[in-house]
């Protein structure tokens, strides 16, 4: 009856269920905006937490991270509290991404209680070995356990005990014990080395890691790697251990001279005596990593010097200090000039060549020059070059810039065979073939002179050998094949009686009536690179990588008695201001 | 301490003190512009019974962190109130090259403590009138205390200065005669 | 009569003066002279027996103390606090703990600071004994200075008993002290201090009430209140002079706000005031010595701390943790906080002040020494000029001017 009346209204229909609000638009667009500690810190996306925290000066101790590798988050080290984790969780930093808005703590009780504890479990089983441990100095427990857990030990009862001195390669001995199993080294055998070969091995505390088991070692041109980026001193240079103390040694800047990519390295020495290289970060060529063979070419400067200079062959040769040498090779040349062939190596750094081919173009009047330089090697796929010459694209520059024609090795060989050479002027003794050739070659040539670092069967064919200095007891720059100049600074003063090469130009020009003035490489480099188009841009005194620094090692120069650096003798380091330490 | 003294010299030289800050031990610091030091010791002395010369040093900031290394040096002040029994500790923050002005007028010990600094750190101090060296000799090279003076530094060895007037024994004509 | 023809030797006033022309005579008293100690160099223009000007020149004995503490740890520098005052190596030793102590914020163990008490007192008792035989020395009564070495040679004893030196003691470590008493030394410091009263006591009756004594310092060497203070002397010189500063009662430390004692103060500001006020303190000392020995009570010397104090050695070569723990202490130092600080502590001669500076590493970035004696030897040209030569000897022995603190 009344049905169309009482047609009731549909109940008003629910509103559709609510979900989250929508997060609020980023404070920087495009970028993230998060707090570390009260500070606030604007990072790209993506960034992990660790590496932002680092841009506002909070430093989160980690273990296994590194930022070249993957995140593995094993060491539990890096735990800080977040506002955007679960409740009562920390999450890892160098795992956890940064979030809009959160805020992360890494100075609280329950932070510095995780990092004592975590101290603590990896102390546990760590054996005494601080006063044997090559590590010791820079090692990163003994780092940590004073900022972080400084209390005593808890253990009742012994240390598991485990293979104390496995050779894992050429380069490579592992100790089992001291490892905290962080798989640093298995990350960059696998990624960065391309070489999968160590894995770990076993359960609970029994982990050790070690060669998988089908290799017999560690085959790879990159394991001198995972003796830097171990934190403890589980795997270790067989090479350098047991040698120096690591705070005794200075770190200079430099670069490796061992093939062309020119990878950027600390040298370490004491006293003037090197003792390792060790890679320096460089975005550009070879990240945080060197080779084992460029690892191992520090020997050349302290194995086989030529330090003194030596007049005469064979039997007469004696040895005579620089002014006689250079007056000497001066009264030599006199006569012939005009008719000296030179031989460049590329082993010589830009000042060398500068001051070296100014040399032969103006008093030597050269029309060319022949390219020498060590013999061709293996390439690898990632940094090492078949070109052994670290800087053959700076002598193929400054060549052209002077006119001086490039000829190739062969064609020197084949004037020589043909007798049509009558002297040569060698900057550097390094020639790509076999020494005893070319020493026969020269035998021939009424005057042979040769600046040289290293003795070998070249040099004692020579009749002016004069002593040169390498690369590290100079100021210099080397330009690698990709055309990256770089820096080079002096580590300890010239061994011996040993000059630089640009020094034996300088003099010999002087004696032969055309002077060049330069008290110094860096002299030369403003002088004379200007006529380089390709190097008169480049900023010798800014790019000048400052001095590393590591606690209780000061890389000052020697007192101002001239005294070689001992570390006792240096002032207090310079310790702010530099680079900061590099990632291990 | 003497907050007192730093709150007196903020009220009565205003343009003295370019900042207060407290150190790790919770005592109060002023640090005071070079031209106005002098004015400020006066204060202290004359005015507010800071009468106890206790100290004066240098510092030299060339291996502390780059944001502090300008200017390169800072010459601290130590002087007391024994009535109050209080220190009060000033700075004043010097580069290299310029002078401050001496106080020695003011308090007689800074005679001894400016000499000391301008020996070991080469700061000059204008109206001294007397500044030479103190504790080397007058022919040293350099100013000792530099961070950028080796720790094994050597002098050039200086010549015997020729005495005249001692008889140095029979046959000797001594250095020049 | 004739008195004309008679000689008359006397000569008249204008003979008498006529043909002496005079000149004042410099003269260099030291740097190497039996009346001084220490090696400081007099150069003195007399008129007669007047000093008319006296210019102090010192630096014989700069070993480059600063220099030396900016290059080594912040333990390292405790053996060159000893060489200071090298009287009172104690005292110097441990004012340089405490104002590390301060900078760092930490708080030793109330047995670590009645201990250092001690050792500053015996040091103080060392010192002053030394200052009163040597100013007897100096004014030719030769048996005072050997009573007083003496007792000095006895608490010798009792402090190498504790440290180990005689002379250089380098006792005491960031932290508090680095060994307890050893067994039966408080029943020996007990006679000992017995029979330093008793030295001292002589020494006092020898010196005190001795006319020629007395004749020799009263009323030469006097330096007035506002002088004094001007020049920044403090300790006993100052305290001669009628100022009440002692910085064990002005600022407390250790355990000094616990013992009843008194500082002495003089009126004149003259070399007796100032022999008499060492006199004094000496038995002040002794008093603090047996309160001391009385209120120690058993306890740790060394807080417990391993980022501060060195492990056991059985921790050390028994745990990781230990032997990182002293490793990084004994490579890089203990890491004392960015800062700076001024401390100051009353060493027998007076305000020895520290005015520390680091820079979070682990060795000072600059350590600076503020020497009593420094300022004090300033004064000596205020004190001397004028005077007689023969006063400057007692003066230069009652300001007690080490070579070691004042140059540093």
């Amino acid at each position: 009856m009344s049905d169309e009346k009482k047609v009731e209204a549909a109940p008003p229909k629910p509103p559709p269920p609510a979900g989250p609000p929508a997060p609020p638009p980023p404070k920087n667009p495009g970028m993230i905006t998060f707090t570390v500690d009260g500070k606030e810190v604007i990072a790209a996306p993506g960034t992990n937490m660790v590496e932002a925290a680092k841009q506002v000066g909070v430093e989160i101790p980690y273990y296994c991270y590194h930022p070249r590798l993957t995140i593995a988050a094993n060491c539990r080290m890096c735990l800080v509290e977040s506002s955007g984790a679960p409740p009562g969780k920390l999450v890892p930093a160098c795992q956890t991404a940064i979030g809009e808005g959160v805020a992360i703590k890494t100075d609280t009780q329950k932070v510095k209680d995780q990092q004592r504890s975590v101290m603590e479990f990896l102390l546990l089983n760590h054996p005494v070995d601080c006063s044997i441990c090559d590590q010791a100095g820079e090692c990163k427990l003994q780092d940590y356990y004073m900022r972080y857990d400084f209390k005593p030990s808890q253990l009742e009862g012994g240390k598991i005990l485990r293979n104390k001195r496995k050779v894992l390669g050429d380069l490579v001995v592992l100790d089992q014990e001291r490892c905290v199993l962080c798989t640093r080294c298995v990350r960059f055998m696998e990624e960065v080395a391309q070489a999968p070969q160590l894995g770990v091995f076993g359960r609970g505390s029994h982990e050790v890691i070690d060669v998988a088991p089908h290799f017999g070692k560690l085959e790879s041109n990159y394991t001198g790697n995972i003796v830097d980026i171990c934190p403890v001193g589980a795997l270790l240079n067989r090479d350098f251990r047991f040698r120096a103390r690591a705070w005794f040694l200075s770190a200079a800047p430099s670069v490796c001279t061992g093939c062309s990519r020119g990878c950027s390295t600390f040298t370490d020495f004491m006293g003037q005596d090197v003792y390792r290289y060790r890679p320096r970060e460089n975005e550009a060529i070879n990240k945080s990593w060197m080779c084992d063979e460029g690892r191992l070419s520090y020997k050349q400067i302290n194995q086989n010097r030529v330090l003194h200079s030596v007049l005469g062959r064979g039997a007469e040769a004696k040895e005579a200090h620089p002014g006689e040498a250079v007056k000497y090779a001066a009264m030599k040349l006199k006569p012939l000039a005009g008719g000296v062939a030179v031989m460049a190596s590329p082993v010589a750094s830009n000042e060398d060549l500068l001051a070296g081919l100014a040399f032969a173009r103006d008093v030597l009047k050269a029309k060319e020059i022949y390219v020498s330089g060590r013999p061709q090697g293996k390439a690898d796929f990632f940094l090492m070059t078949a070109d052994k010459n670290p800087n053959r694209k700076g002598l193929e520059w400054i060549a052209k810039a002077y006119g001086l024609a490039i000829k190739p090795f062969g064609d020197l060989t084949a004037a020589l065979d043909a007798g049509s050479v009558k002297a040569l002027f060698a900057i550097g003794a390094d020639v790509p073939e076999a020494d005893e050739t070319f020493a026969k070659r020269t035998e021939r040539l009424e005057l042979f002179v040769v600046q040289a670092t290293n003795a070998t069967k070249v040099t004692a064919a020579a009749n002016v050998v004069l002593a040169t200095t390498s690369h590290v007891e100079d100021e210099g720059t080397f330009t690698q094949e990709a055309g990256i100049t770089q820096r080079v600074r002096r580590a300890f003063p010239p061994k011996g009686a040993a000059q630089p090469s640009w020094k034996w130009a300088v003099d010999l020009a002087l004696e032969l009536g055309n002077e060049i003035k330069a008290m110094s490489s860096r002299d030369i480099f403003r002088s004379m690179s200007a006529a380089v188009p390709e190097l008169k841009d480049f900023a010798w005194d800014k790019l000048a990588p400052m001095n590393q620094t590591r606690p209780g090692i000061s890389t000052m120069a020697a007192g101002a008695d001239g005294r070689p650096p001992g570390w006792r003798e240096q002032g207090v380091p310079n310790m702010h201001g530099l680079s900061k330490p590099q990632e291990t | 301490m003497s907050i007192f003294a730093l709150d007196q010299i903020q009220a009565q030289l205003p343009e003295a003190l370019a900042e207060r800050y407290t150190d790790r031990a919770g005592e109060a610091w002023g640090v005071v512009r070079p031209e106005h030091i002098k004015a400020v010791a006066t204060l202290l002395k004359e005015r507010l019974g800071f009468r106890l010369f206790i100290s004066m040093d240098a510092v030299d900031r060339l291996h502390l962190p780059p944001e502090q290394q300008e200017p390169r040096f800072e010459v601290v002040y130590f002087l007391k109130n024994i009535e109050r029994n209080e220190h009060v500790r000033l700075k004043v923050l010097i580069a290299e090259g310029a002078e401050v002005p001496s106080i020695r007028a003011v308090f007689q010990g800074a005679n001894w403590a400016e000499r000391f600094v301008w020996d070991f750190y080469g700061v000059g101090f204008s109206g001294h009138g007397d500044l030479r060296r103190m504790l080397t000799y007058e022919e040293f090279k350099g100013h000792a205390l530099r961070k950028d003076y080796p720790l094994r530094g050597r002098q050039p060895l200086i010549p015997e200065k020729p005495i005249r007037d001692i008889f140095r024994g029979p046959g000797t004509n001594g250095v020049q005669d | 009569m004739a008195s004309g023809d008679e000689y008359d030797p006397t000569p008249s006033e204008d003979e008498l003066e006529a043909h002496l022309q005079t000149r004042n005579m410099v003269i260099n008293l030291g740097p190497s002279h039996p009346a001084t100690h220490g090696t400081v160099r007099l150069r003195i223009e007399l008129d007669g027996e007047t000093i008319v000007s006296m210019d102090p020149e010192i630096g014989f004995l700069h070993r480059g103390f600063q220099k030396s503490c900016e290059n080594v740890t912040w333990t390292q520098v405790l053996p060159y606090t000893d060489r200071l005052d090298y009287v009172a190596a104690l005292a110097n030793n441990f004012g340089y703990l405490t104002a590390v102590e301060t900078l760092m914020g930490v708080q030793i163990p109330e047995r670590a600071d009645y201990i250092r008490v001690i050792g500053a007192e015996l040091h103080r008792l060392a010192s002053h004994l030394t200052t009163a035989g040597a100013l007897a020395l100096e004014l030719g009564g030769f048996t005072a200075f050997l009573y007083a070495l003496e007792a000095r040679d006895l608490l010798t004893d009792r402090v190498t008993e504790l440290t180990g030196a005689r002379l250089t003691t380098s006792f005491g470590r960031i932290g508090g002290v680095n060994r307890d008493l050893p067994p039966g030394w408080v029943e020996k410091l007990t006679k000992t201090l017995n029979k330093v009263e008793e030295l001292a006591a002589e020494v006092d009756a020898l010196l005190t009430r001795n006319r020629i004594f007395t004749d020799r310092t009263r009323g030469t060497g006097v330096i007035t209140k506002e002088d004094a203070l001007d020049f920044g002397f403090t300790g006993p010189c100052l305290r001669a002079c009628g100022v009440d500063y002692d910085v064990r009662k002005a600022k407390p430390y250790w355990a000094y706000s616990k013992l009843t004692f008194n500082t002495p103060t003089g009126n004149n500001g003259d070399n007796f005031d100032r022999y008499y006020l060492r006199v004094l303190e000496i038995k002040e000392s002794l008093s603090m010595v047996r309160q001391c020995l009385v209120q120690m009570q058993p306890g740790p010397v060394m807080i417990d701390d391993w980022r501060i104090t060195l492990p056991p050695k059985e921790d050390v070569y028994g745990s990781i943790e230990g032997v990182i723990a002293h490793f990084k202490l004994v490579m890089e130092g203990v890491p004392v906080p960015v800062g700076e600080v001024y401390h100051s502590t009353e060493s027998p001669n007076g305000e020895l002040g520290w005015y520390l500076r680091s820079d979070g590493t682990g060795r000072p970035y600059k350590c600076h020494v503020r020497a009593p004696g420094f300022q004090i030897l300033a004064g000596l040209k205020r004190m001397c000029e004028g005077r007689m030569l023969a006063d400057l000897i007692p003066t230069f022995d009652t300001i007690n001017m080490i070579g070691g603190e004042v140059e540093q």
